[in-house]
């Protein structure tokens, strides 16, 4: 299963699509079970110029009540810097990021690995 | 200190105003975000993985009260109210937006400041010894020399593309604060047999996938040609440098390549041949820029001070005392160090309400001067001993006395993949809970000196490889693992780490620090200190017990 992600163009939030939209919380992402629909989706992204920094598909596993993504990285992303309590989108709390909390997976982020290959 | 002047800052706010608008086209989608990406990161501004970063440059950790209560300003009003300070002494704010961007540099530019050259494939920020103007073992003010450097290298049209960044440090002090061996180029000012100033020039220095200590290309350069030097040492670097390859494209590998003897050849050749004269700086200039740096008005004092000697009945204070105050040249006077390494807390970071007290104690007892040490923490240079109690005080109000500089605590952590979005691991958590592990400070001044030094990958900005104990964060696999070195140090007789053995898991590592604290404790003899001991044993000791289950 994957998701879509970027960051946000205006403020740098990472965000993930969800419909028409991209929403800062990883709970609200489509998940894609077909690899066709999110290729697909990833290549509709990278023209929304004005909306989104580079976009790419992460990998999501199941885990808890709900689903988190594969790689520590994206989960960093999904829930903030584990340093500091008070910021980033943990402070929500609740079930979805106790998902993320609670996830055990491992992969290289496709995130990194790309942004090292463009430099 | 040096104030910009009257073309630096039209220079500065047509910069600003030019930026505005290549954000505005950029939010508009007038540029694409590859057209954008260099635009921004020659602004310092870089996207991370939860929002943007403005890295802004501090020049040889120099700031101003005016300053520093500009960024705490800038941190509140932009950030998240804090600002993390970097091996490069500059300032890394981590929760800026793009449409905030040229505010920010406005704000900036009011106090002389900016981000320009704090990315790229040009001359970045210029970094000296912190202790400049105020530690009796200096040569000369590396800071006039820093200045000149930083002068000639903004906006040079002929190094603003290199084939990689470049980093220049300077000292003029037998002891190295300034980690100069690690860098690109490395300048030690002192005085020749003759007694006049001269520079040893240090080239290829370098941290990284592959690190290399400095080497000497010149011994006695004299500072009058210091700015035609370093064109040659550019130009050869510019014209040999690997652009085709990102990981050999450091000046490092073309010295290692050459050799230091035939890479000093070429300098010196470009070097003769090109009209010194029009590169040089003029005797006027630099007399206006050492100006700028003239020695302070210090008052005739005693020695030493009661009231300071009194103060030492507190046990705390006689522990910051004997960590956090350093000698001044001037009787009477001491630098004290303001750590930003309170166990637990994140290495370098400084809230808005740490810089607001950090700027009031600099224009009330510094002389309205603040430095940044490369090893992420603060410095008052030039303050009375008799203030020094009520400093303390000050700085213990706000979270800023822990009396631990050059300890086990005072590590080291680049923002790692916490924020970073080149980072393997994470390397602030590893740092606050090794940290945790030797919080009790009477446990941590018996281990006494030893640096930790951590990065969250390769690009080793937290400078592990000079590390008594260097920690690298690696991707095993996508999972979080250290590899630990030990017998690192920047100082001026600078050695890298050896490698301890296999990585471990995040689990495992302040675990395992802790064990070569053990065998350092049992094995040391006298007042060795933790690398004197590591030198002497060689890693089987360490290796033993830190692997004894593996076996
Ligand atoms: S060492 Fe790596 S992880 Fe740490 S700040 Fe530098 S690039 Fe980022």
């Amino acid at each position: 299963m994957k998701a879509l992600t970027g960051n946000r163009l205006d403020d740098g939030e990472a965000v993930f699509a969800s419909g028409d939209r991209w929403v800062p919380r990883f709970a609200d992402a489509d998940l894609f079970e077909d690899d066709q629909a999110a290729l697909a989706a990833e290549a509709h992204a990278k023209t929304e110029l004005t909306v989104v920094v580079d976009p790419y598909l992460i990998d999501v596993i199941p885990s808890d009540n709900g689903y988190a993504p594969l790689s520590f990285r994206e989960r960093v992303r999904a829930l903030g810097p584990t340093n500091k309590p008070e910021h980033g989108k943990k402070t929500e709390g609740g079930e979805a990021i106790e998902a993320l909390l609670h996830a055990h997976g491992a992969a290289r982020s496709k995130g990194r690995i790309e942004l090292i290959r463009r430099k | 200190m040096y104030r910009y002047d009257a073309i630096d800052k039209e220079m500065l706010a047509d910069r600003v105003q030019e930026f505005r608008e290549q954000c505005a086209r950029r939010l508009a989608g007038e540029l694409t975000e590859d057209q954008f990406k260099r635009i921004r990161l020659m602004n310092g501004l870089y996207l991370q993985l939860h929002a943007y970063m403005l890295r802004i440059a501090i020049p040889y950790g120099a700031l101003n009260s005016a300053q520093l209560r500009k960024l705490a300003f800038i941190a509140g009003t932009y950030d998240k109210g804090y600002g993390h300070f970097t091996t490069r002494t500059n300032l890394q704010l981590h929760w800026i937006k793009l449409k905030d961007a040229p505010d920010i540099l406005e704000h900036l530019a009011e106090v002389g400041m900016h981000a320009i050259q704090t990315s790229g494939n040009d001359i970045r920020n210029i970094t000296a010894d912190p202790h400049a103007g105020a530690t009796a073992d200096e040569a000369d003010d590396p800071r006039i020399w820093a200045e000149a450097i930083r002068q000639w290298s903004t906006f040079h049209p002929e190094f603003s593309f290199l084939p990689r960044k470049f980093k220049i440090a300077v000292t003029a002090s037998p002891s190295d604060r300034a980690a100069t061996k690690v860098y690109d180029i490395g300048l030690r000012l002192h005085r020749n047999g003759d007694g006049e100033l001269a520079f040893e020039v240090m080239v290829g220095g370098g941290l990284g996938r592959t690190p290399y200590l400095g080497s000497t290309i010149r011994k006695h350069l004299p500072v009058r040609h210091l700015l035609s030097y370093l064109q040659a040492i550019l130009r050869v670097y510019n014209r040999h440098g690997r652009r085709d390859n990102i990981w050999k494209a450091r000046i490092k590998v073309l010295v290692a390549s050459l050799g230091p003897e035939g890479f000093a050849r070429e300098v010196d050749e470009e070097w003769e041949t090109s009209d010194k004269a029009r590169v040089d700086l003029p005797d006027t200039e630099l007399a206006r820029i050492r100006a700028a740096f003239a020695p302070r008005d210090f008052q005739t004092l005693p020695a030493t001070s009661t009231a300071f000697e009194a103060a030492k009945s507190n046990p705390a204070f006689a522990r910051f005392a004997r960590h956090n105050v350093k000698p001044h040249k001037i009787p009477g006077y001491a630098l004290v160090d303001v750590s930003l390494k309170q166990p637990g807390e994140t290495p370098g970071d400084c809230s808005v309400e740490q810089m607001q007290a950090v700027a009031d104690l600099a224009e009330r007892y510094s002389m309205d001067e603040a430095r940044v040490h490369y090893e992420q923490n603060l410095i008052l240079p030039h303050v009375k001993l008799d203030d020094v109690p009520a400093v303390w005080k000050a700085l213990d109000a706000v979270g800023l006395a822990t009396p631990n500089r050059g300890l086990i605590t005072d590590i080291i952590a680049c923002p790692g993949l916490d924020y970073c979005a080149l980072a393997n691991a994470r390397a602030i958590p590893i740092a606050q809970a090794i940290a945790r592990k030797f919080a009790d400070p009477a446990l941590a001044e018996r281990v006494g000196d030893l640096g930790i030094k951590i990065s969250g990958c390769i690009n080793a900005c937290g400078h592990h490889h000079v590390g008594a104990i260097g920690i690298l964060g690696v991707d095993k696999k996508g999972e979080e693992f250290y590899q630990l070195t030990l017998g690192g140090s920047p100082e001026a007789n600078a050695t890298l780490g050896q490698s301890l053995g296999p990585a471990l898991p995040a689990d495992k590592v302040a675990g395992a620090v802790d064990q070569l604290v053990e065998v350092y404790l049992r094995e040391r003899k006298g007042e060795e200190r933790f690398l004197d001991t590591f030198r002497r044993t060689g890693l089987a000791p360490f290796k033993e017990a830190v692997y004894a289950d593996a076996h």
